[in-house]
């Protein structure tokens, strides 16, 4: 990826800032939740997390 | 050493002394060096760029002048350290903050101001396009009792769609730290002293379980954290960053979540507990006539050899002699191994707006030690004491009773605080002689006879072998004598 921080921002700590911003924030984690979801099941588990 | 191309066309000033900061190595693309005295900090070819966008907003100037950064400025390129042409794009130079503190010896108070600040700095870059790459409780300092923000390094411009990448940083090295004090009434000094990095949310939320998980921001931040690290755990973060921005991640967003912390951080608050307090009434009394005496004598050793630049009032209470001495003396830090005696300190000094007295929570028995990298990344208390009078108030029984810590050890202590000051420093001592009623509350909890050092022939004579002793007093009720010495050079 580009331009990588210096710091480990964490990638769970990138998600779950939107869930403490409030209501339009879940919705965005619950996409990008659904989105890794669906994609896991469409192309089998290249990026294995 | 060969600059290489881009470097700036000549540099000219010669330094005699320059060393890069053993704790700014984490982000290279900048480093804080020390120059003859001065605090530079060197910014690589990218890092430049930030800075140059940085100085044009609106926003930065503003909040150097409102005093909540640092201020700082761009060297003329011939003022540049000779060493360091050619090394750097571009050099700043700070203000230089009076005593450099860690936030392991800051009160609840004084961290929770300190996360204030920082989330108002970012919640004001934010919207004029800026972020800060990090969110560590070591980007602040103090100015007496004024947080100021220092690491001009972490700034850079926002890209949008991306989550603010030290969230984690400040959840570790402040947020926790205040949920534990607030919800669990616990200390949290020593967790930030022992780990660098802060608390982790695996640690946290062991000591939130059951219906301690309900308290503000702990499900959040702490349980939801923690689940969605481990969950987590493999992916990229730049990955994750693509599909946050896919998702509709957007800087509204960011802000939301901003506000969002900063309302449950002004939420977060610590009373010691009520028994706290009553006990402690009682461990520093005197009379009105001890107390007139001892206020005239620390006067007088603080004036009568010049003003002095630093003063540390060690076991300062409530500070009474910290004020005294600020009047004197450019600046005082106050150390007290309390932490709700500090924070009392604290708010009261911040509501009288007090600017040269900085309150620390410290164990003179257990001073900080260095600490991070090699030791050397935070430096110990005793690295960074370098102060021209020494108040050690009712403070050496506490230490030689109480904690069995010997008469001479104290004493090279306190005169090893002062390692540059030389015939003009200044050590303020009291000796509370074993017959002193808090004296013998200290002993009666010690074998009888545990130590026959303990009396006040021996103390003078230790004490004037390091030190020329200009002046003692006994105080009016017969148990306490003052001294005031200069340190011996003993080179
Ligand atoms: C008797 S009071 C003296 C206060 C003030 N210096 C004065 O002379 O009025 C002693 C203070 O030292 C603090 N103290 C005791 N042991 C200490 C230690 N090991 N490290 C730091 N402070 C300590 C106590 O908490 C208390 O506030």
């Amino acid at each position: 990826m580009k331009d990588l921080a210096y710091l480990d921002a964490g990638s769970g700590s990138l998600i779950v800032q939107a869930v403490v911003g409030g209501v339009a924030g879940v919705a965005v984690a619950a996409k990008l939740y659904w989105r890794r979801l669906t994609s896991r099941f469409r192309k089998q588990p290249s990026e294995q997390d | 050493m060969v600059p290489p191309s881009s470097a700036p066309a000549t540099s000219t000033t010669p330094e005699t002394d320059l060393r890069p900061d053993p704790g700014s190595f984490r982000d290279p693309a900048n480093r804080v060096l020390h120059a003859d005295g001065q605090i530079l900090r060197g910014l690589g070819p990218r890092a430049a760029e930030d800075w140059q966008a940085l100085v044009g907003t609106e926003f930065f100037p503003r909040l150097i002048a409102e005093g909540k950064i640092c201020g700082t400025e761009a060297l003329e390129p011939q003022a540049v350290p000779a060493s360091q042409a050619g090394q750097w794009s571009t050099v700043l130079r700070h203000e230089r903050i009076p005593f450099v503190s860690y936030p392991y010896e800051w009160s609840f108070a004084m961290l929770r101001d300190a996360a204030l600040l920082h989330l108002e700095i970012l919640r004001t870059a934010v919207p004029a396009g800026f972020t800060t790459k990090d969110g560590s409780a070591y980007n602040l300092q103090w100015r007496g009792v004024e947080p100021v923000f220092i690491d001009i390094g972490s700034f850079e411009p926002a890209r949008d769609g991306e989550p603010w990448a030290g969230y984690r940083q400040f959840c570790q090295t402040m947020l926790y730290p205040l949920l534990l004090q607030a919800h669990l009434g616990l200390d949290f000094q020593p967790w930030l002293r022992s780990r660098i990095d802060g608390l982790e949310a695996g640690q946290l939320r062991k000591l939130f379980d059951g219906t301690r998980r309900f308290r503000a921001g702990v499900l959040k931040h702490v349980h939801l954290h923690d689940a969605m690290q481990n969950r987590f755990a493999g992916a990229s973060t730049g990955a994750v960053r693509e599909q946050l921005k896919d998702a509709g991640f957007s800087r509204e967003l960011v802000l939301a979540t901003l506000r969002a912390i900063d309302k449950l951080v002004r939420r977060l608050d610590w009373q010691p507990p009520q028994s706290h307090w009553s006990d402690y009434r009682e461990t520093c009394t005197y009379s009105d006539a001890d107390r007139e005496q001892k206020e005239e004598f620390v006067a007088t050793a603080l004036t009568e050899a010049g003003r002095p630049g630093l003063v540390l009032d060690l076991g300062a209470n409530d500070g009474t002699y910290s004020r005294l001495a600020a009047r004197h003396a450019d600046y005082v830090v106050a150390v007290e191994s309390d932490p709700a005696v500090v924070d009392q300190l604290y708010r009261r000094l911040s509501a009288e707006g007090e600017r040269r007295i900085l309150p620390l929570v410290m164990d003179l028995a257990d001073p900080s030690p260095g600490g991070g990298w090699r030791g050397v990344e935070r430096a110990s208390f005793a690295a960074r004491a370098d102060a021209d009078a020494v108040l050690a108030l009712a403070v050496v029984h506490h230490l030689a009773i109480g904690r069995n810590v010997p008469l001479p050890e104290i004493l090279d202590w306190l005169v090893g605080l002062m390692p540059t000051a030389g015939g003009d420093g200044r050590l303020v001592v009291e000796f509370v002689h074993p017959d002193d009623p808090m004296a013998v509350r200290l002993l009666a909890n010690k074998p009888a006879g545990i130590f026959p050092d303990y009396h006040r022939d021996e103390f003078e004579r230790l004490l004037a072998q390091r030190c020329t002793i200009v002046r003692r007093t006994e105080l009016a009720s017969g148990t306490r004598t003052l001294y005031v010495g200069t340190p011996r050079d003993r080179g």
